[in-house]
């Protein structure tokens, strides 16, 4: 995912232009010339300073350097074959998607079914194989659901599969 | 004094409080030798288990499981070459070089034995430094907690390894994200968009857990398996530590200085404090072109730079709530959960906590020794552990253990958000750390900004005529200008060589 620097250097800029005009509408606190309208400003106008420098490039020159410096301190592994960059997305955003999944229907389904979908998905996704994946998702969740609820009192939906304990 | 020091050895030797030191520093040997698993990661993860304990036992896990994940982050760079933590990344090439030619335990055992001292007397510093400082932070007022916590701000931008301006506007962000809500001076609702779940804020630790957990797990999904670690047998590890302590003083206490120093400036934390000691140590060595080929001088003193900041990070903590680095970002959410709220005044009414706190920071550099020798030993069996079966239990934790801070869904929503951003933001170059001290600041710096711009009636002249004011308002407008400057040199320098190319 990247992105070139002009495109999020101006998105910043929007960023900035946006704050500061909602911080601008704030209500004041009457009797007083500063209220909670200007706080945003200020950090909206530096926002567009900084979306603009980096849509310019200020900067970039020194961020090359210690990039080359870094690469030449540690290893990277290169990955053997490149697979699609769709493939790649999709992968990437598995884990905050199946976090957004555990929002909405983790309360209906219950923690350990809900977990072992996502240790099973992440886990496979990884290339793990079903012998090592499958153990796993049935394991992990029960773990995390004993020390979580049990040690920690979480209240942990119990829904289609309460536990024991 | 005395009864104090009494009291707090027996809040120390508490079982609870010896059995968290214990586990907790196991539990970060082990993710902080895993690669990609930051210590502040380790740290972030723990919060949920610090409800549950006494407040002792609660800092005392932050405090060894921290100082334990920055060792234990030299073990795969030693062996692999792949740094475990990022405040490893700094000497990871001295360390293989050293392993590769057929020195490994010389290697280990000078991160672990340098890692100790550089924690103990990083730990001493912290002793003698915090109550002074705390006699002067009694003076303090808004104008100057404005811009001590803007200087912390700025220290944390120039931390990153990477483009100023992008650090800044990283920084920025965390600022904005901090406005959302309605905790500001009038207790107006701003940028909630009429979401309840907004009104009360952005909480800081899943956003941490988000951008530095989540973001990790998203990026180790595209990537390959890290190479096996070799099978191999060690030898002695501390084997000729001493001899090494004795041959190289000097790059030790400097070491040692530069990272108590930069621990002590608000935002600037461990890694910076392992690539400044190591640069340093190349540029007045009288050996420097050995470096880089499995040199020990280095490696001592980055190594134990890195540790020793960790401790002083906790001074400005401690004395103004403004964090140190992102671990102790952590660790003052923790401290005000626990009623420990962080203040000068935490150094007279709660002194025997204080003193609790500097002996399990020396307990745990001591047993850091034992039990870093034992993970060095058993590192190549952990590191074998496929990655496919670590990160989708991570993920589990990143959930579970943010939704515990509060027991509402909308946190687990901010873990994912904010995966995501972190992601983005560290693909493109804009560092994170510094958008997560933005976070976890932006209410103090506007807090103080307002009460002062209130005080003085709109003036801006209180703002700098106070003598501890205007010197911290001069240090925070050079390191707000340092980029530009470092810009302008750059491309003078750069013009200079084309024209006498040219």
């Amino acid at each position: 995912m990247f992105i070139s620097d002009k495109i999020t250097g101006t998105a910043l800029v929007a960023l900035g232009a946006a704050a500061t005009y909602g911080g601008s509408l704030l209500p004041p606190v009457p009797g007083q010339q500063v209220g909670p309208n200007v706080f945003p400003m200020v950090v909206g106008v530096g926002l567009m300073l900084c979306g603009a420098m980096i849509a310019f490039g200020i900067g970039s020159v020194l961020e090359q350097e210690a990039e080359a410096d870094l690469a030449a301190h540690s290893d990277k592994v290169e990955p053997a074959t490149k697979p699609s960059p769709l493939v790649n997305a999709a992968k990437t955003l598995l884990p905050p998607a199946l976090l957004l999944a555990y929002v909405f229907v983790g309360d209906r389904l219950g923690f350990v079914p809900t977990a072992f979908a996502i240790v099973l998905a992440i886990s496979l996704a990884m290339g793990a194989r079903l012998k090592l994946a499958l153990p796993l998702a049935l394991i992990a969740p029960v773990l995390v659901h004993l020390i979580f609820l049990k040690l920690l009192r979480v209240p942990l939906p119990p829904g289609l599969l309460p536990m024991p304990w | 004094m005395l009864a104090t020091l009494l009291e707090a050895f027996r809040l120390v030797l508490a079982p609870d409080v010896l059995l968290a030191i214990l586990l907790a520093s196991i539990y970060g040997l082990v993710v902080g030798s895993l690669p990609g698993l930051s210590a502040t990661m380790a740290t972030a993860l723990l919060v949920p288990v610090t409800f549950y304990l006494s407040p002792i036992a609660a800092v005392a896990t932050i405090i060894a499981a921290s100082a334990m994940a920055i060792f234990s982050g030299d073990i795969p760079g030693c062996l692999l070459r792949i740094p475990g933590t990022p405040a490893s990344a700094a000497y990871t090439d001295e360390a293989y070089a050293m392993t590769r030619k057929g020195e490994p335990e010389l290697a280990l055992g000078i991160c672990v034995w340098f890692s100790a001292i550089g924690g103990i007397i990083g730990t001493l510093s912290l002793i003698a430094l915090a109550p002074p400082l705390a006699e002067m932070a009694l003076n303090f007022s808004t104008f100057e907690y404005f811009w001590l916590a803007f200087l912390g701000l700025m220290c944390a931008t120039m931390v990153a390894r990477a483009n100023p301006v992008k650090a800044i506007a990283s920084m920025l962000l965390g600022l904005l994200v901090s406005c959302i809500g309605i905790e500001n001076p009038a207790g107006t609702p701003r940028f909630t968009f009429g979401s309840t779940d907004l009104l009360g804020g952005i909480e800081v630790i899943p956003a941490l857990v988000g951008v530095f957990a989540l973001a990790e797990v998203m990026r180790n999904m595209t990537e390959p398996e890290p190479p096996k670690m070799p099978r191999r047998k060690f030898g002695s590890i501390l084997k000729g530590m001493w001899k090494l302590t004795r041959e190289y003083p000097w790059p030790q206490v400097r070491g040692n200085i530069v990272g108590i120093i930069i621990g002590v400036l608000p935002g600037a934390g461990a890694d910076m404090a392992a690539w400044v000691s190591y640069s340093m140590s190349k540029r007045f060595s009288r050996t420097p072109e050995k470096f880089g080929t499995g040199h020990p001088e280095g490696l001592i003193e980055a190594g134990a730079s890195n540790n020793a900041s960790l401790a002083s990070g906790w001074v400005p903590s401690l004395l103004f709530g403004i964090p140190g680095d992102t671990i102790t970002a952590i660790a003052i959410g923790v401290l005000y959960m626990k009623g420990l709220n962080p203040g000068p005044s935490l150094f007279t009414d709660r002194a025997s906590s204080m003193y609790a706190l500097y002996i399990i920071f020396i307990i745990a550099n001591i047993i850091m020794i034992p039990l870093g020798i034992v993970m060095i030993r058993m590192a190549s069996k952990l590191l074998s552990a496929p990655r496919a079966s670590i990160m989708p239990v991570i993920v589990l934790l990143c959930g579970v253990g943010s939704f515990a801070t509060g027991n509402n869904l909308f946190l687990i929503v901010t873990v994912a958000a904010f995966g995501v951003i972190g992601f983005v933001m560290e693909r493109n170059g804009y560092p994170v750390a510094a958008m997560v001290l933005g976070i976890v600041m932006g209410t103090m710096v506007e807090q103080n900004f307002i009460t002062s711009l209130i005080k003085s009636d709109g003036s801006i002249w209180p703002f700098f005529s106070r003598p501890v004011a205007a010197i911290l308002a001069f240090f925070t407008i050079a390191a707000l200008l340092w980029p530009v400057a470092y810009w302008l040199w750059g491309t003078m320098r750069r013009t200079k060589v084309v024209a006498q190319r040219g």
